[in-house]
């Protein structure tokens, strides 16, 4: 990337635990019970442990790691969904997190009232979801089903419409866990050649386990490891250090 | 985290949709539809009429008792179905607040907003109902949307409050349905206050000091009779009087208080 490109995610010393109830039952009861008996009823697990990079516009990050490496809980700090602990989360630019397809999309609603409700979480008015609408049902290649109530869909259908939504959705940042292609072989193809062409043009970041895609499509790789940045290199490095490490 | 502003645009959008898609979703699958959304209040107040008003006679010498008996319990409705769907709806829309960052209020309001719905139009069947009764309209109609509105912060403010609670403890979903049945007769509904009156003018006193009891005698008194008993009429002391204004005012400030300082953890706790 070009070295004078402006910053859109800035993380420094970025902490973050969580609180995972020793007993089996939550509840009120234990709560109390707890604070009589002055036990703490939790244990701290710590998920990041001071994570710093910065993120420069138009990067393809690819954020990799093992299974509870805290991949995850970093994207949701990035999303605001989680509040740091300590350290902090700068972001500049519109970012649109997809930490999951399709959130609150409703059976009972017709595809059309589920794009715009969908647009509408992720803080677009409607104004703007008209000028977007077009461009999502073209690339779901799902016009003639738009008015049908979505538990009507098939299931490839309601991802392939929820993935439309997550890359024709107009942000600065996109914010991707695990979902890259979607759908049957044809589908898979047109998203593969969307990213291929958005690569170095979007800031994109992904959290993945696909090294293939790490090499493929991104412009940078982060490898995260208990918590902290292990490695933060050329996607092939990180590739390589992560097939060393676990492949 | 957006700061919680109404005027922010993007954050109205949101709240419009969400409403919509609660109010739509509602009685999805029944044959009568929104029609239910008149329909349950209405047999609701069938049954109290025929049980308090015919059976037991509890009517005594209101003008226009059963009127009077169905604003009661349309506010009644109102508050039961607000306050319970304002408490859970935070849990009900878990699966968003895990995955997307957006001004956790709005999913709050907007599940109030269809029992706000609700009470409009049942408001219209009890002013049809009072005009086939023989009640005169007046010009203290105009004051009920103002105690509309009081009877909506409280509630909003009961929803804030205990809602953040139930995000880490699911008990108050359960302890909330016991309390609710208990005020049910702590609030001069279905009996009048002057039941109470004749026997203990402290205990009617008391009554009238909750400002739910303050708003439904208020409302009957500007919309049917002013034979209705309320805080202004029967209270003396001024200090006193302001009570139930105040209870508002305090349930909702510290029930939104409470709720933006709980809100930052909604997304882990839930």
């Amino acid at each position: 990337m070009e070295k004078d490109a402006p910053v859109v995610i800035s993380v420094k010393n970025l902490h973050k635990s969580f609180k995972l109830p020793t007993e089996r039952a939550g509840g009120l009861k234990n709560a109390i019970f707890n604070r009589l008996r002055g036990v703490k009823g939790y244990t701290e697990h710590k998920v990041l442990n001071g994570i710093s990079f910065d993120i420069k516009e138009g990067e393809f990050v690819g954020i990799v790691g093992r299974n509870g490496s805290g991949k995850s809980t970093l994207l949701k700090t990035l999303a605001r969904i989680y509040f740091p602990e300590k350290g902090s989360v700068d972001v500049n630019g519109n970012l649109i997190p997809f930490i999951e397809l399709g959130v609150g999309f409703n059976p009972e609603l017709t595809g059309r009232e589920n794009i715009y409700l969908n647009g509408a979480l992720l803080g677009f008015s409607n104004k703007e979801m008209d000028t977007m609408y077009d461009e999502i049902v073209d690339f779901a290649e799902l016009r003639p089903f738009m008015n049908q109530k979505l538990k009507n869909f098939s299931s490839g259908m309601q991802v392939r419409l929820a993935f439309s939504i997550a890359i024709r959705a107009k942000g600065d940042i996109l914010l991707l866990d695990e979902v890259l292609a979607v759908g049957d072989a044809e589908f898979q193809k047109k998203c593969n050649d969307y990213f291929a062409s958005i690569k170095g043009k979007q800031t994109v970041i992904l959290v993945t386990h696909s090294m293939a895609n790490v090499r493929e499509f991104c412009t940078r790789g982060i490898l995260i490891e208990e918590g902290r940045v292990k490695l933060d290199d050329k996607p092939d490095k990180v590739a390589d250090a992560y097939e060393k490490l676990w492949g | 985290m957006a700061i919680p502003n109404f005027l922010y645009k993007n954050n109205r959008v949101l709240l419009k949709e969400l409403t919509k898609t609660d109010f739509k979703l509602r009685y999805q699958g029944s044959v009568l539809g929104y029609l239910w959304a008149l329909l349950r209040p209405l047999m609701m107040f069938a049954i109290l009429y025929i049980v308090f008003a015919k059976l037991l006679r509890f009517g005594g010498d209101i003008p226009h008792y059963p009127v009077y008996l169905l604003a009661g319990t349309t506010l009644w409705s109102f508050f039961t179905e607000c306050t319970s769907q304002g408490i859970q709806a935070m849990v009900i829309r878990g699966d968003l607040i895990r995955k997307i960052c957006f001004p956790k209020y709005i999913v709050v309001v907007s599940s109030t907003l269809t029992a706000v719905i609700n009470l409009l139009i049942n408001l219209v069947v009890v002013i049809i109902f009072a005009l086939i009764n023989g009640v005169t309209p007046s010009w203290t109609w105009l004051i009920v949307p103002v105690l509309v509105l009081e009877l909506y912060t409280l509630s909003l403010g009961i929803s804030f409050l205990l809602g953040a609670i139930n995000v880490k403890y699911r008990d108050i979903t359960s302890i909330w349905e016991v309390l609710t049945q208990a005020l049910f007769y702590a609030v001069p509904i279905i009996y009048p206050i002057a039941m109470v009156s004749s026997t203990s003018a402290v205990a009617a006193k008391a009554i009238l000091l909750n400002p739910i009891a303050q708003i439904v005698q208020d409302i009957r008194y500007c919309l049917i009779t002013d034979q209705s008993v309320t805080t202004w009429n029967y209270i003396g002391n001024p200090f006193l009087k302001a009570i139930p204004i105040i209870i508002v005012v305090v349930v909702l400030v510290w029930g939104s208080w409470y709720f933006r300082k709980k809100s930052k953890k909604f997304a882990e706790e839930i």
